[in-house]
């Protein structure tokens, strides 16, 4: 016997089927629209605006430093306030501070997972925090007694579904931002592991994320497996920009020193600048002969350089506003995997699939 | 209620979100690159002076630098 709901059913779906196909046309509308107000404001390109500019010489960056220890491939790294220590993680489980002036180990932790992807330094410097195929981010004090076991003081802070593929503190040691393969970036207060704010808008892995100098306000850049890049609001948790134009993964992001605009390494083999306040893409620096991905880009201190670490084993150097190579460093035996500026901006670390970090200047 | 409706309903909230989205998005106030494009090269020009690895610094302010050591012959 047919059920008298299922007439009334039936017109509740005709209703939504409805409802859907007129979203799904103003969407298409508004994606236009959006396409045609960021074209109107594409008057001139990057590197016209920079002619007048002058040229750069020759670079001589060498290997100044190498750091060995880790078993294995080097995933992750950061530098301390200090200008001189470093954090490094690696698939072999193993989380290490280092003395880069010295190359001295100063700490060493063993994870209860393999794979760290992800690891920063607390801008005190007391701590550090990392995390990987665990799911979480954790956060290890650090003890001044060399002989203290560092795992016995570990601090569970953030807990996603997936892996843990980035995280950075905050202006303090209080809140920690990652994110993760589950789609999501979430930020956390370090004391009470409590969720603050959490992010959803990618469709895919997230991968990389990077927090806008302190002076420009509370927003943070995101790069996913989805090819986007989205801006967000730390505060209310919303997207406020998103950029398109990669043909395939976002490994890293990282922002321009003044904050308005920021870089972007892919797997396509490209790095990109976007502009915050054109909302678009502003300049590409690929060439033809580049055709592995980038795995981690940073900027030297005056925005002029864009570092990028690739997974043929090199580390191109672009010009940022005239978008040439000005530089390719050869040195590393496998994949550059994780790359960054020291906070004076004397030297650059890089980590590698062949298990050592090295420091250039 | 029958799971027919149950997920379109689902995409309905799911396409409302994007539709709310792009409205923000396009909402946006944008300025011209000829603009935006000469204040990034300012701050590069500004800056030129402090950046150690653009203007290479000597080996005795660079703590990553060696210095260069005394040979006894």
């Amino acid at each position: 016997m047919r059920s008298p709901l299922i007439p009334e059913m039936a017109t509740q779906e005709v209703q939504l089927n409805e409802t859907l196909a007129h979203l799904k046309t103003e969407s298409e509308t508004l994606k236009t629209k959006l396409e045609e107000e960021r074209a109107k404001l594409h008057d001139v390109e990057l590197h016209q605006v920079a002619e007048k500019v002058e040229g750069l010489g020759q670079f001589v960056m060498k290997t100044r430093r190498t750091l060995k220890g880790h078993g294995n491939k080097v995933l992750c790294m950061d530098w301390c306030k200090d200008k001189r220590r470093i954090v490094s993680s690696s698939q072999d489980g193993k989380v290490i501070v280092w003395d880069a002036f010295t190359t001295n180990k100063e700490h060493a932790v063993t994870m209860p997972c393999t794979w760290v992807m992800a690891c920063a330094y607390a801008p005190s410097g007391c701590a550090v925090a990392c995390g990987g195929l665990d799911n979480k981010c954790s956060v290890y004090p650090l003890s001044l007694d060399k002989n203290e076991n560092l795992a016995a003081k570990k601090k569970s802070v953030a807990m996603h579904t997936n892996y843990l593929s980035a995280c950075s503190f905050t202006n303090s040691d209080m809140q920690i931002l990652t994110s993760s393969g589950d789609g999501t970036c979430a930020l956390w207060d370090v004391e009470s592991g409590q969720l603050l704010q959490s992010f959803h808008g990618h469709a895919a892995d997230v991968l990389c994320l990077d927090l806008a100098p302190s002076e420009t306000g509370n927003t943070f850049v995101s790069g996913g497996c989805d090819k986007k890049a989205n801006v967000w609001d730390m505060r209310s948790g919303q997207c406020i920009q998103s950029f398109e134009t990669h043909e395939s993964d976002i490994n890293s992001v990282r922002y321009y020193p003044s904050g308005d605009a920021f870089a972007s390494g892919s797997d396509d083999a490209t790095c990109r600048l976007y502009d915050l306040r054109a909302d678009r893409e502003v300049a590409i620096y690929s060439k033809e002969s580049i055709i592995f991905g980038v795995s981690s880009v940073d900027f030297s201190l005056s925005g002029r350089l864009l570092f990028g670490g690739y997974n043929d084993y090199t580390i191109n150097v672009w010009d940022v506003l005239k978008g040439t190579r000005v530089s390719i460093l050869f040195g590393h035996e496998n994949r550059v995997s994780t790359l960054r500026v020291s906070p004076d901006g004397t030297a650059f670390c890089t980590g590698s699939w062949d298990h050592t970090l090295r420091i250039w200047a | 209620m029958s799971g027919k409706v149950c997920s379109s309903s689902n995409s309905v909230i799911q396409a409302q979100k994007l539709v709310d989205q792009l409205r923000l998005e396009a909402s946006m106030e944008r300025i011209k690159i000829s603009l935006t494009a000469a204040d990034l090269v300012q701050y590069c020009q500004d800056h030129r002076r402090s950046d150690p690895l653009l203007t290479g610094i000597s080996a005795s302010s660079n703590p990553f630098k060696d210095k260069k050591t005394c040979v006894v012959l």
